[in-house]
């Protein structure tokens, strides 16, 4: 049996889909390759980021073939978040056997049609990607929302088939109070994922989504760009490197000329969640003309006026499709952190803001943490050298901001979120939000003339007088 | 078969054994012994151009007859200048030139071309009609950019080594006079209205330990063949052509502006480099710096320049992002108008700034180089030096329009691809850098650099030059890697790439060049390896057993202990008291002497501007050999003999 359902609602939608909808005509001449995409009666795309539930009805996966549309996986009660594998060969998916059971991941091989379950956990775990050499990237629900995490090959019996040759362990990446969401791994490595502005803010009515950086191992973490406001999600990167994301209910882009997001001009309609590109270019997207019906799947060639329907069906939203198809194995980043329980961080120049360059050198920065009940601790201050230089010892794995102060110690500029930094991390920073368009200065920051040594503001040791060495010859 | 062709399938047999095991060291063993036979000796004889061991072409230059209707490429590796068809592109005839030739121009009037010999130190005239070689002239050591003043009168030759400009009679070629120029003087441009000669330099100057590098381009009058102005450029290291408009009032340089004084923990925000153009002249005022970057995209070692003929176009070559920009030049003048110019009068770390000027990347082939525009301005030729083509640039429309191949070998031998591997950033986070990012043409960059696993601001490295680094393992200054694969895997993926990984065969091949890079001439060397009688003193001190005062020297600070050996190293560590508290530990490996006369600055942290400071300010106790009883003559001496090295 190809399909069993396990939730009633959605299957039975879902059991007599091809014979009641089918594609529109020019669907089975579709150029592309086959399409999975996940058919909801409910989409609430930003669920997620406040813990909740995406698809509160029920989903499932399907696989469109020649224009038909068939559920790609039986015996799930729900399924959902495909990411095919970068040879094309395999699905990751998330899938529910049972209708209460938590969303879990699997891998679905197309050839055979085989199943492993890859993910098992007490506690929703949604949205994987393929990383390189074996590995997996997916968001984990945790007490304080979802959370990136990587998987290698101890993670599962399951997973270790995939390449012996795997990392190991489950690896958070993400320590942020609030959700943070993979949406796609880039081709530079990096994983890019969705979380609320600023980030580290608690969940509440008025969160704005935003999307994030971090490498595989949890490091480098920041904005893809800052010119923040504007809720921004489902980014999806083209070949090109530009990455699409719906912006509101329309599609934007980020570019690499740009510091800033440009316009998608797109046909109207109201848009949503991550889109998938074809070989040839085209846009595979969800659309709907308006609020009270259902996005459906449309192909639209960049840079015209009209867009095609590929697959509608009355009563789901056809939403986040994949294209069936090998594509470009994204970077493997080679981990540099050191076997340290703490992290390192430096400022070229704390003056230096995207919101306006400080006219005063500030005295010192002062670091803070959460507490296990969220409050903020102050960890430590150090001071800011005369050319705006600051070189730190930080608690890592966790959230931190930095503050900037005055002679008095009162606070000149404040960091709005919370960010981490990984352990055995050590990290530059050119400014205090300078933002991604920002180089640094080629000189030597005067802190580092002073002492190589960073000021401890981990709050738990006093200043060390070790230098600051890594083993080995590296 | 022949013999390379049997030993090309020898290797195609150990790199498919090598894909199925992980025998990397063993694999280096075998590679280093079937290797030298498919290559020449680094100072072989005439070479054999017989079609079995024809060599790969390696185009590094081109330029276009006035008439439009030839294309002259200077082939670096088979030594040999091309002469195409500009308009079918069919080969009219090969010249063959001398040893590893490196700058070619033509006169005013087109009849003579002219090709400088970096390996005999020559330069080869052509004469265009017969396209045979009339003259063959001495020039300076590792001559490079060559130019004809408009008169005809006198000819200018860069010479990278002397850092000079040898000023010759054009008819005669009797050097006239020598212009001192930046360190490693490399690429010349004549004004247009031919009154000036600009050059510029690939290594930075002298400057004080961990500040900003400093170059210059040089300016001199064609008229009495003085340099009359040095146009600073602070921060940049490593500058290449440089082109003006036709109306002389915007001249343009290609550049590496470095951040070697920040710590390298990352890559992002152009944490390694940003790649720029320096303009000057009239229509910019002060010298002004753009950076050719993005914020996700580098355009990685930016080399070869053209303005077209009404100012409208700028490319630039960008060898290892292995594509060409083309800047929309009076968008990018429009820019400098409209945007405050900094104090420092450089733009280069806004990485969004290109956006507003920068029209296209064209994608080209491996580490494309010079480039030179069709006399109607329709096509833009680009030498990819490490593909054996040329790509033909549409200008109308900024995409490639068709490719020459050049005739060479079929396919790519392990040198060759490691070669690739060496040159191209696409291993690096977005492109930023590869390995020719801070070894030059291979080389090194002269510089010193803060690496992130030391600690910040911990153990200051001197770049170190790369030929002769087969067999003086272990690497680093502290010997901290074992093997060449060790110090071109994990460590540079880790720590400098910081996005990808080398597969097993890739890192192989990048080995097998690196083991076999050749080693230049020595020019301090007397024909038949004869020293001359100061060198000749100078070796009796290096190897000196007892000092001026008559006490025995302890065999442990005697200069031929530690620097033993056919490359000066005994491949052990020592402490010679040049620790700074900064470096982690005292304990240094000595360091080959090969070519050290032309890889200042010196010692393990670059803080020796000179030889002769190693031990006159950096040896006060006499622990980095016994040197304090020598004179200001005698320590001239041991420098004569350490340049022979």
């Amino acid at each position: 049996m190809r399909f069993a359902a396990g939730f009633p609602g959605i299957a039975g939608l879902l059991l007599g889909f091809s014979a009641l909808c089918g594609p529109v005509s020019a669907a089975a001449q579709t150029p592309f390759s086959d399409i999975v995409v996940t058919a909801a009666p409910v989409y609430e795309p930003l669920a997620a980021l406040r813990g909740q539930e995406r698809f509160p009805k029920g989903a499932q996966l399907l696989l469109v073939h020649q224009g038909k549309p068939e559920p790609l996986v039986a015996g799930f009660a729900a399924t959902a978040d495909a990411n095919v594998s970068i040879d094309g060969r395999s699905v990751l998916f998330a899938g529910k056997q049972a209708a209460n059971d938590p969303w879990q991941i699997w891998e679905l091989t197309f050839a055979d049609h085989s199943l492993r379950r890859l993910i098992a956990s007490s506690a929703d775990a949604i949205r994987p990607f393929y990383l390189p050499a074996g590995r997996l990237v997916y968001a984990q629900r945790t007490a304080s929302g979802f959370q990136v995490v990587a998987a290698g090959k101890s993670a599962t019996s399951a997973l270790a088939a995939i390449d012996a040759a795997a990392g190991a362990t489950v690896l958070p990446l993400t320590y942020v109070q609030g959700s943070a969401i993979p949406a796609d791994v880039l081709l530079d490595g990096r994983i890019l994922f969705e979380s609320n502005f600023p980030l580290g803010s608690e969940a509440g009515n008025h969160l704005t989504p935003e999307m994030f950086l971090v490498y595989s191992d949890g490091s480098g973490v920041e904005s893809y760009r800052c010119d923040h406001g504007a809720p921004r999600w489902g980014g999806h990167q083209l070949a090109s490197g530009d990455v699409v994301f719906t912006h509101g209910a329309s599609l934007a882009r980020f570019t690499s000329p740009l510091a800033h997001e440009a316009p998608v001009a797109a046909p109207h309609g109201e848009f949503g969640g991550a889109i998938a590109e074809t070989a040839g270019g085209d846009w595979l997207v969800s659309a709907r003309a308006g609020a009270g019906t259902h996005y459906a799947l449309k192909v639209w060639k960049p840079g015209t006026a009209a867009m095609q329907t590929v697959l509608a069906q009355a009563g789901l939203d056809l939403v986040e499709p994949v294209v069936v198809a090998p594509r470009t194995r994204p970077h493997q980043h080679p981990t540099a952190l050191h076997d340290w329980s703490y992290a390192n961080m430096m400022a070229l120049d704390a003056r230096l803001s995207r919101a306006g360059d400080l006219k005063v050198l500030p005295a010192s920065v002062r670091l803070e943490t959460l507490d296990a009940q969220g409050h903020a601790v102050v960890t430590g201050t150090a001071p800011v050298e005369p050319d705006g230089s600051f070189f730190v010892k930080t608690p890592a794995d966790k959230p931190i901001r930095f503050s900037l102060l005055d002679q008095k110690g009162a606070v000149v500029r404040q960091e709005h979120g919370w960010f981490w930094i990984r352990r055995g991390e050590q990290r530059i920073c050119v400014g205090c939000h300078t933002g991604p368009e920002r180089g640094s200065e080629n000189q030597v920051p005067a802190v580092l003339l002073r002492t190589t040594t960073p000021a401890d503001l981990t709050g738990v040791n006093p200043v060390s007088s070790a230098p600051n060495k890594a083993a080995g010859g590296n | 078969m022949s013999l390379r062709a049997l030993i090309a399938g020898q290797w195609s047999g150990l790199r498919a054994a090598f894909a199925a095991s992980t025998a990397t060291l063993a694999l280096f063993v075998v590679a280093a012994a079937v290797w030298p036979a498919l290559n020449r000796p680094a100072n072989a004889g005439p070479r054999d151009t017989s079609a079995d061991e024809l060599d790969y072409a390696s185009p590094l230059e081109l330029v276009v007859s006035p008439d439009g209707g030839r294309l002259y490429v200077l082939c670096q590796q088979s030594e040999e200048i091309r002469v195409l068809d500009a308009n079918s592109y069919a080969v009219l005839k090969t010249v063959h030139v001398g040893r590893v030739p490196r700058g070619i121009a033509l006169s005013p009037a087109g009849d003579r071309l002219f090709v400088t010999n970096t390996w005999d130190d020559t330069l080869s005239v052509i004469d265009t009609k017969a396209l045979t070689v009339t003259a063959t002239w001495p020039v300076g050591a590792e001559p490079s950019g060559v130019v004809e003043d408009r008169a005809g009168k006198r000819l200018y030759v860069a010479n990278r080594i002397s850092s000079d400009v040898a000023v010759l009679d054009a008819q005669t070629g009797a050097e006239e006079k020598r212009l001192m120029g930046g360190r490693g003087t490399s690429y010349l441009a004549l004004s247009p209205d031919g009154n000036r000669v600009y050059a510029t330099h690939v290594y930075p100057n002298a400057s004080a330990h961990r500040t900003a590098p400093e170059s210059e381009i040089t300016v001199m009058d064609t008229t009495r063949a003085v340099v009359t102005d040095r146009m600073p450029m602070h921060g940049i290291a490593g500058v290449f052509h440089l082109a003006f408009s036709a109306d002389g009032r915007l001249g343009v340089v290609a550049g590496y502006h470095p951040k070697n004084l920040v710590p390298l923990a990352h890559l992002e925000h152009g944490g390694a480099f940003a790649y720029t153009l320096t303009l000057f002249g009239a229509d910019v005022g002060k010298p002004v710096e753009v950076p050719l970057d993005e914020l996700d995209r580098y355009a990685s070692q930016p080399f070869g320049v053209v303005i077209n003929a009404d100012k409208s176009r700028i490319f630039v070559t960008i060898g290892g992002s292995e594509n060409v920009v083309a800047i929309d030049a009076q968008r990018l003048l429009a820019f400098l108008r409209t945007h405050p110019r900094p104090a420092s009068g450089s733009y280069a770390q806004d990485l969004s700034a290109s956006s507003n000027y920068v029209i296209a990347r064209i994608p080209v082939g491996h580490n494309p180089r010079g480039l030179a525009l069709s006399r109607d301005g329709r096509r833009l030729f680009v030498a990819n030096r490490l593909e054996d083509t040329i790509s033909v640039i549409d200008t109308r429309s900024n995409r490639v329009a068709s490719t020459i191949a050049l005739a060479g070998p079929n396919g790519t031998n392990p040198i060759r691809r490691g070669e690739q591997t060496f040159y191209t950033a696409r291993y690096s986070f977005q492109g930023q850098i590869s390995c020719s990012s801070c070894h030059i043409d291979s080389t090194f960059d002269g510089l010193t650099w803060d690496l992130e696993p030391d600690g910040f601001g911990r153990d200051i490295v001197d770049n170190k030059m790369l030929e002769g680094v087969k067999g003086t393992e272990p690497y680093k200054w502290n010997g901290g890697n074992p093997n060449i694969p060790t110090e071109c895997g994990p460590r540079t993926e880790k720590y400098f790439w910081r996005s990808e990984q080398y597969d097993n065969l890739t890192l192989a091949d990048l080995t097998v060049y690196i083991r076999n890079m050749p080693t230049r001439p020595n020019r301090w060397r007397l024909p038949g390896y004869e020293l001359t009688p100061a060198q000749e003193r100078g070796k009796a001190l290096f190897s000196r057993a007892v000092d001026k005062f008559g006490k025995p020297i302890e065999e442990y600070n005697r200069c031929s202990f530690c620097h033993s050996g056919p490359k000066g190293t005994n491949q052990k560590l020592f402490d010679v008291g040049t620790r700074k508290p900064t470096d982690n530990g005292a304990m240094l490996k000595a360091p080959p002497l090969t070519e050290i006369a032309l890889t200042a600055p010196y010692l393990h942290d670059g803080s020796a501007r000179t030889l002769e400071e190693i031990w006159t300010v950096y040896n006060p106790e006499d622990k980095h050999g016994r040197t304090n009883d020598l004179t200001k003559d005698e320590l001239n001496d041991l420098i004569e003999y350490l340049r022979t090295r």
